[in-house]
């Protein structure tokens, strides 16, 4: 199984994300994370879209029936070492009176990790990273009492020189896998 | 942005209920908008339905009925697929107009039809009003929810204002590029509160998301031109693109130069007239013998706006194996979906051809194209004669078709339901007239051909339009005789009643072992029906009738049906069982 990231350029529009959505179920394709927000240009939302899959060709098609959406403008599936990429996490930790008390430091300088939050008995800690350092964190913080454990979807920019919004909306169909 | 209609606000119609927003009383309602963006499209027929929450714009048709020829089905299926003829045959979109909920869902099977043989359809629909949507309100389905994967594009209108763009833009997605089915679910308050503003009908001309290519790259061309030229044994595939993009003439005057045998696929029939030299047969699980089994011999395939259906390919992993592909194809999805194709050809058929016209090379292929004549001497003599000529028992479907071609010397339009009588018509018509065949092919409708010949007879009203259904297809749909005889369509209707689903009766013989479950069927008299919904016709069950019974439909002035009782048990040959390759092919 290979890791791919699909950046998704389209118009915000209302129920997209459904008919981007039902691409992949029909093909039986798992969405492990989605993020979707609005990019330096007004009105066009970027989709990022983790998925994995052991066929490249499969991943090819499954590219090109999302760009024949009438709203997409543009869709590039990326493997990992084409990408700059990070999730953010949260972690509540619980921290009662008389229990372990948290090593700041380490968190801070080993996993540059930050406490963001302090409630009366839990503080919040945040963590951005890739999903391997998110875990490494989370069996660092194993130790203590975890209240709550949150993941966002991946962020994801193309390691090339160009943004990607210049192919937009005059690029022509191509192939970016 | 081409303004074609701009027009002075008058004013509104009176409306059932209070309108939302009236800062002015002479703008129009959403209702009348319609109206408007639908002349402005040159829209001349609609085939509908009414209910609740299409009361609004059914109410403002009551003013338009003079310009626009509303045809009132019997059920939204109906409208469906007779949009879907109308379509076909004309080249531009069919108008549904239905009601909310049942309305809408009714209308499903015919628009998944419309997507995957793209087919232009615009259809509207009523929609609760805004307020009550998501509250489960009389006659509310998710209809945006449930047309999204089987249309091109769908859209909620729920502001009266936004009519004139989104009805452009329906028109424009519906029409261009491959052309498919739009739904636009309009809610019941957009249809009655006032525009805010002056309507003003601009036709969309391009999207900044949607840019199909029409035109295509140049290099992508003579990459495509220097495989055809360096083939030895090139074959083109002929598929639905072509009659779609109208490029008939182009096709032959390409095939003309280069010396290639052409093959159609079932929708690609009647591209090329059937007595054309290089026309060789038809491709598929029930096309003729040496178009199929020849894919195995072929160096070069030039696929033409057609997309390697499974009914096509058997196998894919062993078809054409051994051949370069161009495929010229409008939608770039299509490239490398079943066949990797090596010269891919972005682009409208038409264009495509003209452009790798001047670039090809004049060829003459006779000793290639003499290859597919010998299997065309043993498909004869192992299936057709004996099919035509043997006079035993009950009249065979073949016979029919074979007489009527004949009498209508190839120029009628074909209209075929789904099934052995299907396959029949396409083995044995002889097509002289593109765009002759309008048939149910990649979702395989039952019900289909009875609707659609009505639609395709009111699209071509200069042509003799005959529908061949199965005696189970006509079950499926026959409420539609109604529509028929309304409109006073003179549409000529054959049952082939062999009182079995025959298709799936062969499958159950040949790969069942005999044990057919549940395909015999007792059959109402149907010319009793017929003449129910007062429209005449007559049965015929011997072979010394057929030619007048045929004749003395094809002299009717109105519409007639023709019940020919046909042999229980026959099947099609030849026939590539599914998920065989190709080369499988059986005779019998």
């Amino acid at each position: 199984m290979t890791t791919y990231t699909i950046c998704i350029f389209t118009e915000n529009t209302i129920g997209l994300l459904n008919r981007i959505t039902i691409i992949f179920t029909r093909r039986r394709i798992n969405i492990e994370s989605l993020t979707v927000s609005e990019t330096e240009r007004k009105g066009i939302s970027r989709f990022t879209i983790v998925i994995k899959h052991e066929s490249r060709e499969e991943v090819e098609k499954l590219v090109r029936q999302i760009r024949k959406i009438v709203e997409v403008m543009a869709v590039f599936g990326y493997l990992n070492d084409e990408i700059v990429y990070n999730e953010i996490a949260l972690f509540k930790i619980s921290t009662p009176l008389g229990s372990k008390s948290l090593d700041v430091e380490t968190i801070n300088k080993e996993y540059k990790a930050w406490v963001v939050y302090w409630g009366l008995d839990y503080v919040v800690i945040e963590k951005t990273g890739n999903d391997t350092e998110i875990f490494e964190f989370f069996g660092y913080l194993k130790q203590y009492e975890i209240l709550e454990f949150v993941r966002s979807g991946r962020v994801a920019v193309g390691k090339t020189e160009k943004g990607l919004v210049e192919y937009l909306p005059e690029s022509e169909w191509a192939y970016y896998l | 942005m081409e303004a074609i209609a701009s027009i002075k606000p008058e004013t509104a119609h009176a409306v059932d209920t209070a309108p939302v927003v009236a800062p002015d009383a002479t703008y129009i309602n959403g209702s009348h908008a319609l109206m408007r963006c639908l002349l402005a499209e040159g829209v001349e027929t609609i085939f509908g339905y009414p209910g609740g929450a299409i009361m609004p714009v059914y109410d403002a048709l009551y003013d338009y009925q003079d310009q626009l020829n509303h045809i009132l089905v019997r059920h939204e299926q109906g409208a469906g697929h007779a949009a879907q003829g109308y379509a076909r045959v004309t080249g531009r979109a069919g108008i549904c107009l239905v009601t909310s909920g049942p309305g809408a869902t009714n209308l499903v099977t015919a628009i998944a039809d419309a997507l995957i043989d793209s087919t232009p359809l615009v259809c509207i629909v009523g929609q609760v009003g805004k307020k009550l949507l998501g509250t489960d309100a009389f006659q509310e389905a998710d209809v945006m929810g449930v047309t999204m994967p089987i249309t091109k594009w769908n859209y909620q209108i729920t502001d009266a204002n936004e009519v004139p763009e989104i009805l452009a833009k329906a028109f424009y997605i519906a029409q261009s590029g491959r052309p498919g089915p739009v739904l636009i679910d309009m809610t019941k308050s957009s249809q009655l509160e006032l525009m805010t503003k002056p309507f003003v009908y601009e036709r969309c001309q391009s999207l900044v998301s949607y840019r199909p290519r029409r035109i295509p790259k140049q290099e992508q061309v003579e990459a495509a031109a220097n495989l055809i030229n360096s083939a030895k044994r090139p074959y083109i595939f002929a598929g639905h693109g072509i009659q779609i993009a109208k490029a008939e003439a182009e096709l032959i005057e390409f095939a003309e130069k280069t010396g290639i045998p052409v093959a159609t696929t079932l929708l690609g029939q009647s591209t090329i007239s059937t007595n054309h030299p290089l026309y060789v047969g038809w491709l598929g699980m029930h096309g003729n013998y040496g178009p199929n089994v020849m894919t195995d011999q072929a160096d070069v395939i030039i696929a033409i706006g057609m997309r390697f259906d499974d009914r096509v390919t058997g196998d894919a992993s062993k078809f054409i194996k051994q051949a370069k592909v161009v495929h010229i194809e409008i939608d770039p999805s299509e490239i490398d979906k079943i066949i990797r194709a090596d010269a891919p050809v972005i682009g409208d058929a038409k264009e495509v051809l003209k452009a790798l016209l001047p670039l090809v090379k004049p060829n003459d292929h006779t000793v290639w194209r003499n290859e597919f004549r010998k299997f065309d001497a043993i498909e004869n003599e192992t299936i057709t004669v004996p099919e035509l000529t043997n006079l035993n028992g009950k009249i065979r479907m073949a016979e029919v078709i074979d007489m009527l071609s004949q009498k209508t010397k190839g120029e009628a339009v074909l209209v075929t339901d789904v099934g052995q009588h299907q396959m029949m018509a396409s083995r044995y018509y002889q097509f002289r007239r593109p765009n002759s065949l309008v048939t149910s092919g990649g979702m395989g409708t039952m019900g289909f051909a009875l609707p659609a010949a009505f639609g395709a007879q009111v699209g071509a009203p200069d042509r003799q339009v005959v529908a061949i259904i199965g005696d189970g297809c006509f079950q499926m749909t026959l409420q539609e005789l109604g529509t028929i005889v309304q409109n006073k369509q003179p549409v000529k209707a054959i049952i082939l009643n062999n009182n079995f689903l025959g298709m799936v009766r062969q499958w159950q013989q040949l790969f069942h072992e005999r044990r057919y479950s549940f395909v015999e069927l007792q059959n109402p008299d149907f010319i009793t029906i017929a003449r129910g919904f007062g429209m005449d016709g007559q049965t015929c069950d011997q072979r010394d009738n057929l030619s007048d019974a045929l004749d003395t439909m094809l002299a009717h002035e109105g519409p007639f049906l023709l019940e020919v009782i046909v042999e229980k048990e026959e099947n099609v040959f030849p026939m590539v069982p599914a998920g065989a390759s190709v080369s499988q092919i059986r005779l019998k």
